[in-house]
């Protein structure tokens, strides 16, 4: 179990930092593999003191920049920036200010956790008091107290994961990029690195997280960019989502009791556009893709009915994220 | 240039502790040690090693040469780069603010004062246990520079092993590699030895070189097949052998070496018991030395170079 209350208040940000608007900048970011081009003249910005999401399919190319920000691979065109300073496989200063945490990461079997903390800590020229405060309050973070002086090869995956974390988190980073965090943690786990993100946040952090798991974005990150086939689909905060769906939103609302008065009062509404009944189920076709779901049920309710379920589709990330990439695939885009 | 730039020295210093731990926790690495320790306890029976009670052969003679040579190379160095890769590890550790030429210069050096110290507390042990089984000896102070020889002789390996592991990023290929490099050079170099009359080329390939015999008389003669040897006397060119070559010479900085061309092919010969020798060329001692030293100082270099440039250049895609 992390314990959230533990998180210490970074104090790595320096002025410079923050005269620097942006935490990550790529422009024309390009990686081929032969005749593959698996990140396509990408231009990410990531802003500081937000939590980004950075979502895509299998293959969209999110690892692969992720890759080329930390170090891991080279780019083949353009350029990346952290904080203002250009970052490549190169630059092991530059990667000072970064925590990172790879899809299920592993880390050497032969080293104990809390030695590999402290190993990883020195890299990051932490001094010894540093590391004798930081350490233990970090294994206690992630859940992992009383097997810190276990070797990791004893570690189950869920424990490497939360090691992982830990390790990202060492150096108080101004930057954290997790790819894919939740991977191999049960639910419990997952539910509490959102937790755990949203507190970092807080605390002055950049988040970059990429994830498949469009619910989790969309509960954590303020701002998110969608990426298929390398390229940048979409790039903006979360909030913006609606704006740039086409078609009509629409609410789908299972309603028991459904009688004449009800779905006059519904149409009355100057956002409701059309309502349909198919046995007990209710289609309404909105002109807005803001949330009316508060409205429309006490209207609902008002009339005597009683709702059972609702789904309002159409403003929703995992709505947005279907249409972009249905339309890319079919050359729309 | 946000924040402060972390000290070279401590970081580096974390590098070779990563790598120190991985050595020493490595069961085939202990392996390997409690096997040359077993070796070198077994040769305490043998009372063929005591020669003469002023030289120091007997506290080095107890290796199984060029064999613990890359023995110890490959339990130290084969996973030190193609395992960070295959086991995934590589990501955390690239990612840190490490450059690639500090974790490569971390990682030699974590090799290199793993493989120091074993030899070194090897080399105390039958020192002593030497002097306990055969009496007093004189010139021990000599026995260091065998264990220096003896560790550029497997550094060698080491920069073999490196540079296979980090281009190819795989450990079983690696080993692989090596050992067909060391059974092709160890029985090349024998048979060159045997059947060529250009027996010198040896001399700049890793390994164990050609055979000469002393211009002057030490150690203890023994006959074979009714020729007279003076084994003591004898004398390998090799880079397996700068650290006993560095002690002879210090003991017998006169010396040159004469080299035979022995034709074993003669023996078949019915009327003839014993193979005819024909003098080659003879060398001094000390360039023999000198040039093993620079042959290793070469391959070292060149392999090293090959492996650091390899590393530099990894892509960790997986």
């Amino acid at each position: 179990m992390f314990k959230l209350s533990k998180i210490k208040k970074t104090n790595g940000l320096k002025e410079e930092r923050l005269a620097v608007e942006l935490a990550i900048e790529t422009n024309g970011l390009t990686k081929k593999y032969g005749s593959l081009t698996a990140v396509d003249k990408l231009n990410l910005k990531v802003e500081q003191n937000t939590i980004h999401g950075f979502l895509g399919p299998n293959g969209a190319g999110k690892s692969t920049t992720i890759k080329m920000l930390v170090g891991l691979l080279k780019a083949s065109e353009g350029t990346a920036k952290i904080f203002g300073q250009e970052v490549n496989i190169d630059q092991a200063d530059a990667r000072v200010g970064i925590g990172y945490m790879s899809e299920l990461p592993r880390f050497p079997e032969y080293l104990k956790g809390a030695e590999l903390l402290d190993i990883y800590g020195r890299m990051y020229g932490m001094s010894q008091e540093e590391l004798k405060e930081q350490i233990p309050q970090l294994i206690d973070l992630v859940g992992l107290k009383g097997r810190e002086n276990d070797r990791i090869g004893k570690y189950s995956k869920g424990m490497q994961q939360r090691i992982g974390i830990a390790q990202a988190l060492l150096n108080n980073p101004d930057l954290v990029i997790l790819d894919e965090p939740s991977v191999g943690l049960d639910p419990v786990g997952m539910v509490e690195v959102r937790e755990l993100v949203k507190i970092i946040s807080k605390e002055g952090m950049t988040v970059l997280i990429s994830s498949h798991l469009l619910f989790e974005v969309e509960q954590i990150c303020s701002h998110v960019t969608i990426i298929n086939k390398g390229k940048s689909l979409f790039s903006d905060k979360l909030e913006n989502v609606s704006k740039v769906i086409s078609g009509p939103a629409s609410m789908q609302i299972e309603v028991l009791n459904i009688n004449d008065d009800l779905i006059r009062a519904l149409k009355r509404l100057t956002y409701v556009e059309d309502v349909t009944q198919a046995d007990n189920t209710l289609n309404i076709t909105l002109t807005t893709r803001d949330d009316v779901s508060a409205q429309i049920s006490k209207t609902i309710t008002m009339s005597g009915g009683t709702i059972v379920r609702m789904n309002q589709k159409g403003n929703r990330l995992e709505d947005m994220f279907i249409q972009l990439v249905n339309n890319l695939q079919g050359g729309k885009n | 240039m946000q924040r402060e730039k972390p000290s070279w020295t401590r970081r580096f210093l974390a590098v070779v502790r990563y790598e120190m731990l991985r050595n020493i926790r490595k069961k085939m690495f202990i392996g390997v040690l409690l096997s040359a320790f077993a070796f070198a306890t077994i040769n305490f029976a043998l009372p063929s090693i005591v020669e003469t009670a002023e030289n120091p052969y007997f506290a080095v003679s107890f290796s199984a040469g060029s064999l613990m040579f890359i023995l110890f190379a490959v339990v130290t160095s084969m996973h030190s780069f193609s395992g960070e890769y295959e086991k995934g590890t590589a990501v955390s550790l690239l990612t840190k603010p490490v450059s690639r030429t500090m974790v490569f210069l971390g990682k030699l050096t974590a090799i290199s004062i793993v493989i120091l110290a074993a030899y070194a507390v090897l080399y105390t042990y039958t020192t002593i246990g030497g002097m306990l089984v055969y009496g007093p000896q004189t010139n021990l102070h000599l026995v260091p520079l065998a264990l220096i020889g003896d560790v550029v002789g497997t550094l060698i390996w080491v920069s073999i092993i490196l540079a296979a592991g980090a281009i190819s990023k795989n450990s079983m290929l690696t080993v692989m590699m090596s050992f067909g490099l060391f059974v092709a050079l160890s029985l090349g170099g024998g048979l060159v030895a045997a059947f060529s009359e250009d027996i010198a080329a040896v001399n700049y390939l890793p390994g164990g070189g050609t055979s000469g015999t002393m211009d002057i008389a030490v150690g203890q003669n023994i006959t074979i097949q009714n020729v007279t040897v003076n084994t003591y006397s004898s004398v390998a060119t090799g880079t397996n052998s700068i650290g006993m070559n560095m002690i002879k010479y210090v003991m017998y900085p006169e010396a040159h070496v004469n080299f035979y061309h022995i034709d074993y092919l003669s023996m078949t010969s019915l009327n003839m018991t014993t193979p005819e020798r024909e003098l080659l060329y003879s060398e001094p001692l000390l360039l023999i030395t000198l040039r093993s030293v620079g042959v290793a100082f070469v391959y070292i270099v060149a392999f090293l170079f090959v492996a650091w440039y390899a590393f530099k250049r990894w892509q960790i895609t997986g």
